[in-house]
């Protein structure tokens, strides 16, 4: 607390005369009230009225003195005021203004003509290891757009910043050659368009619609798997394209290969140009991610509190982003930017649920997942496919809910620890080598959470 | 603490006392309490809202001693249903007081009463006037429904009061009309002014008695002591606007006419009126006549002729019709007198041969 500042001390000073007095008291005697001044070490407090003063004086003063004087000996005595009924809704007002900060509205201003956020550029974008071939490439389509990388297509899991790559590449194509026609859209909206097209009996105006582009950005074109029609017009669409020189600009969940239900023939043109991929970012990423995010928002953190909101979250750079806006929203309202308690405190919702769950709920899930009697798994058989779920079982129980191997034991039939401590090491170095044991084990956790 | 108090005494002053507890259900308890003492110097019953505070004395008889704090509702409610003569006794034993009269016996919980605040007296004694209670209600009463509701200006909200010369003047307005009015006062060396909310003087207006009374105060409060008690209020820390720029110094015509003639015919041209509760006058020099004009597309339209004193040029003016209706209830004069200074302008209603009262009401657009 700054001391000589009025307001905190006021906050101080009040939240210490709640410990002391009814709520019924403190609401009717200090919601209207202020530190006026502070002078020569005699603080001045505005009250609303006579009743105020004289009640001030003859309950209170003795408390707030006390108060005051253990923050610091150099408050000498308090005086109090009668202020004018527009001094103090003045000073409302201007509390008021502080709390209605709003957030910037032009940050969800998309351009009609191209459909481009401009909040996706370069300038935001943190390169790291797990990204840096990703926008090399994308540097090098800008620097000879149809020539060298034609199409190009970025892959990678969800929120690893594909999108925000791509609308960069528009943004910053559109900076460098004005005059040239950019469109961005996501593969779902060609296939409405397309559809909308062909009802409306409008299909050639369809194509000339996109032909005509310079630079054309498709969104998520893993989403066109099944849609045959609209692969076969994406197909002709990308022949006209790539014959003129026009560059083609892809995203993707996964590899084109791996998309299912593709055409092959549009499958091999999607991965003719650059196919790159964008990996999970590395914890120094996720860090400067955070810190660029926040300070966008004017808001700088602290280093521990950056490391302590990138490692806690895991994967997605979305969920990282909204971590980093909750933190901001938290500064803007408070007006300082919160040290790594109140981070903790306020970011609890983020992290994962606290894990306590009963060892029979666990038991239920599982046995449930591999489709065989939960019973089962507390008896003594030792058939093989009830062995498999109780050692996942007691795998799960230690790494993901910390209980004591004895515990695990009595709990799945009296079994001895050390039965528990062989299957939790088995599982353990299998799933390393198993990769279908491991997916297996991360579906079980989803169920859990 | 055990008293006892005539009926029609308790239940006199336990309705003048509860207005000003607090109504609301709020924060203290014991703000919305009436409180009872019983002391050497007599009965007495407080209340206060942290805005206007009342300390009223009591004629009865105390047999012992003691604070009491009891919820001014429920006191209220008693106090409605005491019919018959006699004598109500109050005693009060642990957490609960008794009330007894004659055939029945009520125990009240009672709320604690150490956090009943005190009621705080101007500090500086120096301003003050003598002047009879009943003026001064009749002032309050009149006046106040003139100043403006809404919160959002406290000075238009207040009553401005200010004594100079011997004379007390009372305005009110809400930036529509405005109402002045004068008192003279019997002791001529005070000057001073304040304003006080016109919601506080209303609730005291009610509780003052009629004989002589001692009004003081100072920046922040006023206080109006009786034989019988003591009212007090907080008053408005703001500046009164300048409102003796906008009354018009000449005028272009004059009507004087019945009271009761204008009235009447006022009363029944208002049904005619239009969502704007829009009346439009005219001052017919030649004729001789005054009359009102309004019409309704809904209902109708609607003219009154009364014959009037007019002298000057002829002019039209339009008026919400309340705002003309209110200048009467503030004089009592048989004839009034309407002084207009041209279109756009204020016009003046006056009571003829009471210069006490000044009433203005802007116009509308016509």
């Amino acid at each position: 607390m700054d001391k000589g500042n009025p307001r905190e001390l006021w906050e101080y000073i009040l939240t210490q005369v709640e410990l002391s007095i009814s709520p019924a008291n403190f609401n009717t005697w200090f919601r209207n009230s202020f530190i006026v001044k502070v002078e020569d070490g005699v603080i001045f407090i505005g009250v609303p009225s006579q009743f105020f003063k004289d009640w001030y004086l003859k309950k209170f003063h003795t408390l707030l003195l006390k108060i005051v004087r253990d923050v610091s000996y150099e408050f000498r005595n308090i005086e109090y005021l009668i202020v004018k009924d527009e001094r103090r809704k003045a000073l409302k007002e201007v509390r008021n203004v502080r709390g209605a900060l709003e957030l910037p509205l032009d940050e969800f201003y998309i351009n009609k003509s191209d459909n481009l956020n401009p909040r996706y550029t370069f300038d935001t974008f943190v390169i790291g290891s797990f990204n840096n071939l990703a926008y090399a490439a994308a540097q090098a389509a800008l620097e000879r757009p149809g020539i060298t990388y034609n199409p190009l297509f970025i892959y990678g899991d969800t929120g690893r910043g594909k999108t925000h790559l791509i609308q960069a590449i528009g943004n910053q194509y559109k900076k460098q050659y004005p005059g040239r026609k950019v469109y961005y859209l996501t593969s779902e909206k060609f296939v409405i368009d397309y559809t909308d097209a062909v009802q409306a009996g409008t299909a050639n105006r369809f194509k000339d619609k996109y032909r005509h582009y310079d630079l054309l950005i498709m969104d998520d074109v893993q989403f066109l798997s099944k849609k045959e029609r609209s692969e076969e017009e994406l197909f002709h669409l990308f022949n006209a394209l790539h014959d003129t020189n026009k560059q083609i600009i892809f995203s993707s969940d996964r590899a084109p290969v791996a998309i299912p239900d593709i055409a092959e023939r549009l499958k091999g043109r999607l991965a003719s140009g650059m196919s790159v991929d964008i990996g999970e970012p590395d914890p120094e990423s996720r860090m400067a991610i955070a810190r660029k995010k926040a300070a966008s928002h004017g808001v700088i953190l602290s280093d521990e509190v950056v490391e302590y909101v990138a490692s806690t979250m895991s994967g997605s750079i979305r969920e990282l982003e909204g971590m980093v806006n909750s933190i901001v929203c938290h500064a803007q309202v408070k007006g300082v930017a919160p040290d790594i308690v109140e981070v903790r405190q306020s970011l609890r919702s983020f992290t994962r649920p606290q894990k306590n769950i009963s060892v029979k709920n666990v038991v239920d899930k599982v046995a449930a997942f591999y489709g065989i009697d939960e019973e089962s798994i507390y008896e003594k058989t030792r058939r093989r496919e009830v062995v498999r779920p109780r050692q996942v079982i007691m795998y799960i129980l230690r790494e993901d809910f910390s209980i004591s191997y004895p515990t695990i034991g009595t709990k799945l039939g009296g079994r001895d620890h050390t039965t528990v401590i062989h299957s939790c090491e088995k599982i353990k170095r299998e799933v390393i080598v198993d990769n279908d044991l491991a997916k297996e084990i991360q579906n079980i956790r989803t169920l859990l959470v | 603490m055990n008293i006892s108090i005539e009926k029609k005494e308790f239940s006199d002053a336990v309705y003048k006392v509860s207005r000003f507890a607090e109504r609301k259900n709020t924060t203290l308890p014991v703000l919305s309490s009436i409180l009872i003492i019983a002391g050497h110097d007599g009965i007495k019953m407080r209340a206060t809202n942290l805005e206007i505070g009342i300390d009223l004395k009591l004629e009865g008889k105390y047999i012992s001693d003691g604070v009491v704090a009891i919820p001014a509702a429920v006191l209220q409610q008693i106090a409605g249903t005491l019919t018959q003569e006699g004598n109500i006794t109050i005693e009060h034993t642990g957490d609960t007081v008794s009330l007894m009269s004659g055939t029945g016996k009520s125990l009240i919980k009672t709320v604690p009463y150490d956090d009943f605040p005190t009621i705080p007296f101007p500090e500086n004694p120096k301003n003050r006037v003598v002047l009879p209670g009943v003026l001064l209600k009749n002032l309050f009463t009149s006046i106040a429904p003139c100043a403006s509701s809404s919160m959002v200006r406290p000075e238009l909200s207040s009553i401005y009061m200010s004594i100079e010369g011997g004379v007390l003047t009372a305005v009110a307005t809400d930036s529509f009309r405005l109402a002045e009015k004068k008192i003279p006062l019997s002791n001529k060396g005070t000057q001073g002014k304040f304003l006080i909310p016109a919601k506080n003087a209303l609730e005291i207006a009610q509780a003052l008695p009629d004989d002589d009374i001692i009004m003081s105060f100072d920046e922040h409060q006023c206080a109006f002591v009786a034989s019988q008690g003591m009212f007090v209020s907080r008053l408005t820390n703001a500046v009164y606007p300048d409102y003796r720029q906008i009354i018009p110094k000449e005028s272009i015509v004059e009507a004087v006419v019945l009271r009761k003639d204008f009235e009447t015919a006022l009363k029944r041209t208002t049904i005619f009126s239009d969502a704007f509760q829009k009346v439009k006058i005219s001052f017919n020099p030649k004729k001789n006549n005054f009359s009102f004009f309004a019409k309704n597309f809904d209902i109708g339209e609607s003219s009154e002729t009364l014959s009037a004193n007019i002298s000057g040029s002829p002019l039209d003016l339009s008026f919400n019709h309340r705002y003309l209706l209110a200048a009467l209830s503030l004089t009592t004069t048989e004839s009034i007198s309407l002084l207009a200074a041209g279109i756009g302008r204020p016009l003046i209603i006056k009571g003829v041969g009471d210069t006490s009262l000044l009433y203005l009401v802007s116009p509308m657009n016509q």
